[in-house]
C-alpha cells in the first residue's frame, strides 16, 4: 500500500510538474466554458425546452468534445514517456508489481480527471448568481451527472492507458485514443439509426450517449455504472498483461 | 548468488545469448566483458527480471528471476546503461521516490539517501533537477539510485561511460569501496578498470561464454608465451634476422621500423631471452634503449578470444 502511495504521488506529480497539462486544462475550461456561455445564451433568450444540467452537459456539443479530446491528451504519456526515456527499466526492476504501477498510473491520471471537473462546479453558483428567478439548477441531476462523468471517464481512461502501453510514441497513443473514443462516442446512435431489434438494445445498453443523457436529467441507473466499471477493470487488467508480455517479447 | 544455467534468449530472430552458464559467489566483483552486442545488457536484464529468458534457469540468491521476481529485485541495484532518471524530479526527490518503491523502512530513508548522496558525491546537489545535470552527475545519480535501498547484488552496466578521468577515478574507487559489502557484476569496456576492481573476468562473445577466470589466470592461460619488447638502433632486417637465429625464439613481431627497431620478441612459457638479447646487442654492437618484459595485458586476452586481430606490425615466424 505504502509502495502504491507513493507511487500514486509521484504519477501526480508528473502531472502537476509538466507544462503540457496546463495546456490540457486551459482547452478544458474553453470548451466547458463554451457550453456554459450557449447554454446562457439559450435561457436568456427564452427559448430553453429541456433542463439546465442537460444543455450544459449531456446534449452539448463541447461536452463531449471535452470528454473525446482531454482524455487522450492526459493518458498519452503515461507508458509511453517511461519508455521514451527507459525509465521503464528502472520502474519494472524495481520490487514493484505490475498491477500496481498500471493502478497508479490509472488513479493519477483519474484524480487529474476528476480535478478537471471541479471548476465546473461554480457553474451552478454563476447562474444562480446571473438569474435568480429563471430555470433554477437541479442539483441532484448535476450530482448524477457528475457520478456518471467519473464513471465514464474512468473507462476512456482505461483505454488511454491501454494505448499508451502499447507504443514508445505518446503522439501514436493520443491517437489511438481519440479514434477509439470517437469510434465509441458515434457508436452510441446506434439505439437510432441501427437495424434490427437486438443491435438497438445492445446500443441502448452501451451508449454513452444515451447514458448521460440519462445521467444529467438526474436518474442514476446502475446498469450503466457497472457497464463502465468492468469494463474499465478489463482494459486495466490487459493493460497489466500488456505490460507483463512485453518481457516475454522476443 | 548468482546461478545461470544453460540460460538462452532469442531476441530479434537471432541468439542474443546461447546457452550461457555461469556462477557468481557471495561478495565476488565479476567483470562482464564483451563486445557491443555480444549478450552482456540481455544477460543482465534477464537477471534483473525486466526480460524473461526463452530457456534455462537463472536464479540469484537463491531465488528464481521468473517466479519469486519481486524477492530477486528487492535484492539488485541495478544501473542501466543508459541511466533512465525522470528530468521533472529533483535528485533529493528522485532518490526518496526510489528507496521507497524498493521499500527501504522509512525510519532509514533519511540517514540511507544522505549516505548514498555522499558516497557518490551528490553532496548539495539535492535540490537540483534531474533534467539539469549533466552527464557525470546523471550517472552518479543512477549509482546512487542503485545503491540507496542497500542491496546484495549490484549489477552496474558501464557505470563509467561518458565520466570524465577524474569522475572515473572517483567512481572506480566507490566500486572498490563497495566491493566490501556487497556482490558485484560490473559490466564495462575499460579494461584497466577491470583489472584494478574485479576479482574475476566473464567474457562473454556472440552470446557464449568464451572466458571465465581470475584477471591473472586468464592472462596465463591464454599467453602463449613469454613475451619481451626491445628497441635496439640497428639495420632492421639485420635486427630481425638476428633476432630470429637466438634459441627458444617462437616469433619476431617489428612494431615499428626506423633508426629505432622496436620488436616483440615472443619465446616459449619459461624461458626469458632477456639476457639473450642483450648478448646479441652488445656481439652486433647496435644500440639498446629498451629491453622489458612485455606481458600479457587483460586487453590482449579480451581481443584474443572474442576473435578480433590483435596484430599491429608484421610477424614473421621461424
Amino acid at each position: 500500500m505504502r509502495v502504491f502511495l507513493t507511487l500514486l504521488r509521484r504519477e501526480w506529480l508528473a502531472y502537476v510538474y509538466a507544462p503540457s497539462m496546463y495546456w490540457v486544462v486551459v482547452i478544458f475550461l474553453l470548451l466547458m466554458g463554451t457550453s456554459f456561455g450557449m447554454m446562457v445564451h439559450i435561457l436568456a433568450e427564452g427559448a430553453a425546452t429541456g433542463s439546465v444540467v442537460r444543455m450544459l452537459i449531456g446534449e452539448s456539443l463541447f461536452f463531449w468534445l471535452a470528454m473525446l479530446m482531454v482524455v487522450p491528451m492526459i493518458t498519452m504519456r503515461q507508458f509511453a514517456e517511461e519508455r521514451k526515456l527507459g525509465t521503464v527499466e528502472t520502474l519494472l526492476t524495481a520490487p514493484v508489481g505490475d498491477v500496481a504501477i498500471v493502478l497508479a498510473k490509472f488513479s493519477a491520471a483519474w484524480v487529474f480527471f476528476l480535478m478537471l471537473w471541479l471548476p465546473t462546479a461554480a457553474y451552478a453558483w454563476l447562474l444562480a448568481r446571473i438569474s435568480p428567478e429563471s430555470a433554477p439548477i437541479d442539483f441532484s441531476a448535476l450530482m448524477t451527472s457528475y457520478i456518471g462523468i467519473a464513471a465514464m471517464g474512468a473507462f476512456f481512461i482505461a483505454i488511454g492507458l491501454l494505448a499508451s502501453s502499447l507504443t514508445s510514441n505518446q503522439a501514436v497513443a493520443a491517437v489511438i485514443t481519440f479514434a477509439v473514443l470517437c469510434g465509441y462516442f458515434f457508436w452510441g446512435f446506434m439505439p437510432q439509426f441501427g437495424r434490427g431489434v437486438q443491435l438497438q438494445e445492445v446500443g441502448r445498453y452501451t451508449s454513452s450517449l444515451m447514458h448521460m443523457l440519462e445521467f444529467s436529467r438526474g436518474v442514476l441507473d446502475t446498469r450503466p455504472l457497472v457497464f463502465y466499471l468492468s469494463v474499465t477493470l478489463f482494459l486495466l487488467f490487459s493493460t497489466v498483461k500488456v505490460v507483463e508480455a512485453q518481457k516475454w517479447r522476443s | 548468488m548468482i546461478s545461470v544455467k544453460h540460460l538462452t534468449k532469442v531476441y530479434h530472430g537471432h541468439k542474443a545469448v546461447d546457452d550461457v552458464s555461469f556462477e557468481v559467489e557471495r561478495g565476488e566483483v565479476v567483470g562482464f566483458l564483451g563486445p557491443n552486442g555480444a549478450g552482456k545488457t540481455t544477460t543482465m536484464r534477464i537477471l534483473t527480471g525486466y526480460l524473461a529468458a526463452t530457456g534455462g534457469d537463472v536464479k540469484v540468491a537463491g531465488f528464481d528471476v521468473v517466479t519469486e521476481s519481486l524477492e530477486v529485485r528487492r535484492r539488485i541495484g541495478y544501473l542501466p546503461e543508459s541511466v533512465p532518471l525522470y528530468p521533472d524530479m529533483r535528485v533529493d526527490e528522485y532518490l526518496r521516490f526510489r528507496a521507497r518503491i524498493k521499500r527501504l523502512p522509512s525510519r532509514r530513508l533519511r540517514s540511507m539517501v544522505g549516505e548514498v548522496k555522499e558516497r557518490c558525491g551528490l553532496q548539495g546537489m539535492g535540490r537540483e533537477l534531474i533534467g539539469r545535470l549533466s552527464r557525470g552527475y546523471r550517472q552518479r545519480v543512477g549509482l546512487a539510485d542503485a545503491l540507496v535501498h542497500d542491496p546484495e547484488l549490484l549489477i552496474l552496466d558501464e557505470p563509467t561511460l561518458g565520466l570524465d578521468p577524474n569522475q572515473n577515478r572517483q567512481v572506480r574507487d566507490l566500486i572498490g569501496d563497495l566491493a566490501n559489502r556487497h556482490t558485484i557484476l560490473l559490466c564495462t569496456h575499460i579494461l584497466p578498470e577491470v583489472e584494478k576492481t574485479c576479482s574475476r573476468v566473464l567474457i562473454i562473445n556472440q552470446g557464449r561464454i568464451v572466458a571465465s577466470d581470475t584477471p591473472e589466470q586468464l592472462k596465463l592461460a591464454q599467453a602463449t608465451g613469454h613475451r619481451i619488447r626491445v628497441q635496439v638502433k640497428g639495420p632492421a632486417s639485420a635486427v630481425e634476422n638476428a633476432l630470429m637465429t637466438l634459441p627458444h625464439v617462437q616469433s619476431v613481431t617489428v612494431l615499428k621500423d626506423g633508426p629505432w627497431v622496436d620488436a616483440r620478441v615472443e619465446s616459449a612459457r619459461e624461458i626469458d631471452l632477456r639476457s639473450n638479447v642483450f648478448d646479441l646487442v652488445v656481439q652486433e654492437g647496435w644500440l639498446l634503449r629498451e629491453l622489458r618484459e612485455d606481458n600479457w595485458s587483460l586487453e590482449d586476452v579480451y581481443l584474443n578470444v572474442t576473435g578480433l586481430p590483435n596484430k599491429s606490425g608484421r610477424e614473421i615466424q621461424p
